[in-house]
């Protein structure tokens, strides 16, 4: 892994349509090599599509795809080098466990004795060595998927491409999944790429995550800065909770400004004329009861307290058809009940104006 | 198979109670079965082997040791053989068009493949004749192109007959082939390109074996259809082509010879027996691989 971090899979100003539907609309990206990006939305944005495009699956009407150093935009699937990981697994019924796994490197005619060195060495990875021999409908849905992963691993693809590759499996097992396999493809140094509408997903396995909306990347950011800095309210809207009133710029100075709201004047960060349609937005950990000097501060009645462990989330009704929405930890001292008023506080800092009309 | 039944450890009750269901439930038709087909089978075997002296071979021996009646065997085995080869070769890719095809275009793919079942061979075979005879429309159309000068002789040939019996059982290898391509999941095909295998040897190795089991049903009716086929050759060969199954309408109905027309009703039987029990099992082993 010498060259760790260097460019590796590059999409240049690649478009697609099917009919009159613009999928892919000049999309480019980046990847490094050894790092784990996750294109992100909501179905129909053309995520499955750019992935798609990558494996070779579906042709871009225009642009290019470069991956290794090579510009593989005409190459057939074939020919290209990747792993791809469905999410309806599309093993070979016909085929054990340990032949679905030995596919790729029989079609590439692989010694047999390395064939089989291989194979174990990828099933004890995904750790299933045990059931090598087994026929594939007499595995579970997370086995099937091991072995889907094990396929595409043995083959050692430029890059690891996954289609929605853990959407199938139940709650429980799909959170262990994205732990493990994060740091299954950290220890193999792959270079993969994951499609999901999975936030939590996202957020879990992922160095950097790519939002994606109708055929184009809004942001491409790593998880922590997506959070805390979403670039659009698309992107706000997306990943995470959060409080959004709508409003009118009435000033604006050193990057911040001051927002007509109908539940009155809030301040944020960013740059707008005045007059200008805005959603100012933020994220509920920042809410807290009580007044402080220089911060944002709304009046309302607790609409609802629901409960989630170490955290509790409080639904506020601000009036006007506005709410706000708070996360309290278990510290904040007096948990604030149904119907009480209560008046909330988060810092300008942390408060984000977005444009209106992007809104999703 | 009562006491069998009974005389099991006692530790299981749950599982004999439910084979003893299920084998009460599948007797009567099994009663039925038996009856309609076993009993008129063991009863043909009867004839073909109690001549007037009791026990005799005389029937088989003169099936298997006249060169004439070899060559009959040889005729349906053939006229078998090669309405299967030319059913497969056509309707593999049919189901796969048909699988692909939309709406209104499959309907109507659907609709002439199913239209014809329902008239009778004896009409369709018939359809050939005239389509096939010295001033039929294959000839004149032909001739009217300029192509050939004088009508070529296509009636009462083997072309015509093999020709013929392809067409009419065709829709009996198109559809069980077309119901597995139908499940086909195209997600495989992908994987296998990912995975770094050209068309071909996706197709060899992921489209063939995956579709093996409606090839198997699809030979297995062509061939024991077409081998034991009657109305077609009559009609479209006739006498220049005795196959097992005129013989044996000659032997009950001209020659009044029940007993070698069983013979060669066994015989028949073997054969169409054979090749599905080997087709079945080639396709298990494949499957088993």
């Amino acid at each position: 892994m010498t060259d760790a971090g260097l460019p590796h899979l590059i999409v240049r100003n690649v478009s697609k349509r099917f009919g009159a539907t613009t999928v892919l609309d000049r999309i480019d990206l980046t990847i490094r090599r050894g790092e784990l990006v996750t294109l992100l939305g909501p179905s129909g944005c053309g995520k499955t599509t750019l992935l798609r495009a990558i494996a070779g699956l579906a042709q871009p009407d225009q642009g290019h795809v470069e991956l290794a150093g090579r510009d593989i935009t005409l190459v057939p699937p074939h020919r290209r080098n990747v792993g791809v990981v469905f999410q309806s697994y599309a093993l070979f019924p016909h085929l054990t466990v340990a032949g679905n796994v030995a596919f790729g490197l029989k079609v590439r005619g692989r010694g047999k004795a390395e064939i089989e060195a291989t194979v174990e060495r990828a099933l004890s990875l995904v750790k299933l060595e045990h059931l090598a021999k087994r026929r594939i409908s007499a595995l579970s849905g997370g086995q099937q998927q091991r072995v889907a992963l094990a396929r595409a691993i043995a083959v050692e693809p430029d890059v690891l491409l996954f289609d929605e590759a853990l959407s199938a499996l139940d709650r429980k097992l799909r959170e262990e999944m994205q732990v493990e396999l994060r740091r299954l493809l950290q220890n193999v140094g792959a270079t993969a790429i994951f499609v999901t509408h999975d936030q939590d997903e996202a957020l879990t396995m992922s160095d950097r995550v790519a939002v994606m909306n109708k055929g184009r990347i809004e942001q491409l950011a790593e998880p922590r800065e997506l959070y805390s800095r979403p670039a659009s309210l698309f992107a706000l809207n997306f990943v995470g909770l959060s409080t959004r009133i709508a409003g009118t710029v009435v000033g604006s100075q050193d990057g911040k400004v001051e927002v007509d709201t109908r539940v009155g004047r809030l301040s944020a960060m960013g740059n707008f004329v005045a007059g200008s349609p805005v959603v100012v937005a933020a994220r509920p950990e920042h809410l807290r009861p009580g007044a402080v000097m220089d911060a944002n501060s709304v009046a309302g009645r607790v609409r609802s307290v629901v409960f989630q462990g170490s955290r509790t989330l409080v639904d506020v009704d601000a009036g006007a058809g506005e709410s706000l929405l708070a996360e309290l930890s278990g510290r904040d001292a007096a948990m604030p009940r149904v119907d009480q008023e209560i008046r909330l506080t988060w810092p300008v800092s942390e408060t984000f104006a977005f444009p209106a009309e992007a809104r999703a | 198979m009562t006491e069998a039944v009974l005389a099991l450890p006692a530790q299981k009750p749950a599982v004999d109670r439910e084979r003893l269901t299920a084998f009460g439930f599948a007797l009567p038709s099994f009663l039925i079965l038996a009856g309609i087909f076993a009993l008129p089978l063991l009863l043909l075997l009867g004839v073909s082997v109690i001549g007037p002296d009791g026990l005799t071979f005389a029937n088989y021996r003169r099936l298997l040791g006249t060169p004439y009646y070899l060559g009959v065997i040889w005729n349906s085995l053939r006229l078998g053989l090669l309405t299967t080869i030319i059913t497969l070769a056509i309707s593999y890719p049919a189901a796969f068009a048909l699988a692909r095809a939309r709406g209104a275009v499959r309907s109507l793919l659907l609709a002439t493949l199913f239209l014809p079942l329902a008239a009778s061979v004896i009409v369709k075979a018939f359809a050939w004749t005239i389509l096939l005879r010295s001033d039929g429309v294959v000839n004149q159309t032909l001739m009217a192109f300029g192509i050939i000068e004088d009508p070529i002789r296509m009636i009462f040939t083997e072309t015509a007959l093999i020709v013929g019996t392809a067409n009419i059982f065709l829709p009996f290898m198109i559809l069980p082939i077309y119901a597995v391509v139908a499940q086909l999941d195209p997600r495989l095909s992908e994987a296998a390109a990912t995975l770094g295998a050209s068309p071909l040897v996706t197709f060899f190795g992921v489209i063939v074996p995956m579709t093996l089991p409606g090839i198997i049903a699809g030979v297995a009716l062509v061939f024991s259809l077409s081998v034991s086929a009657y109305v077609v050759p009559t009609l479209l060969i006739g006498e220049r082509y005795p196959t097992l199954a005129t013989t044996i309408a000659k032997a009950y109905l001209l020659a009044r010879e029940p007993g070698f027309g069983a013979a060669a009703g066994v015989v028949l039987l073997i054969i169409a027996i054979v090749v599905v029990a080997l087709s079945t099992r080639l396709g298990r082993e494949q499957a088993a691989r």
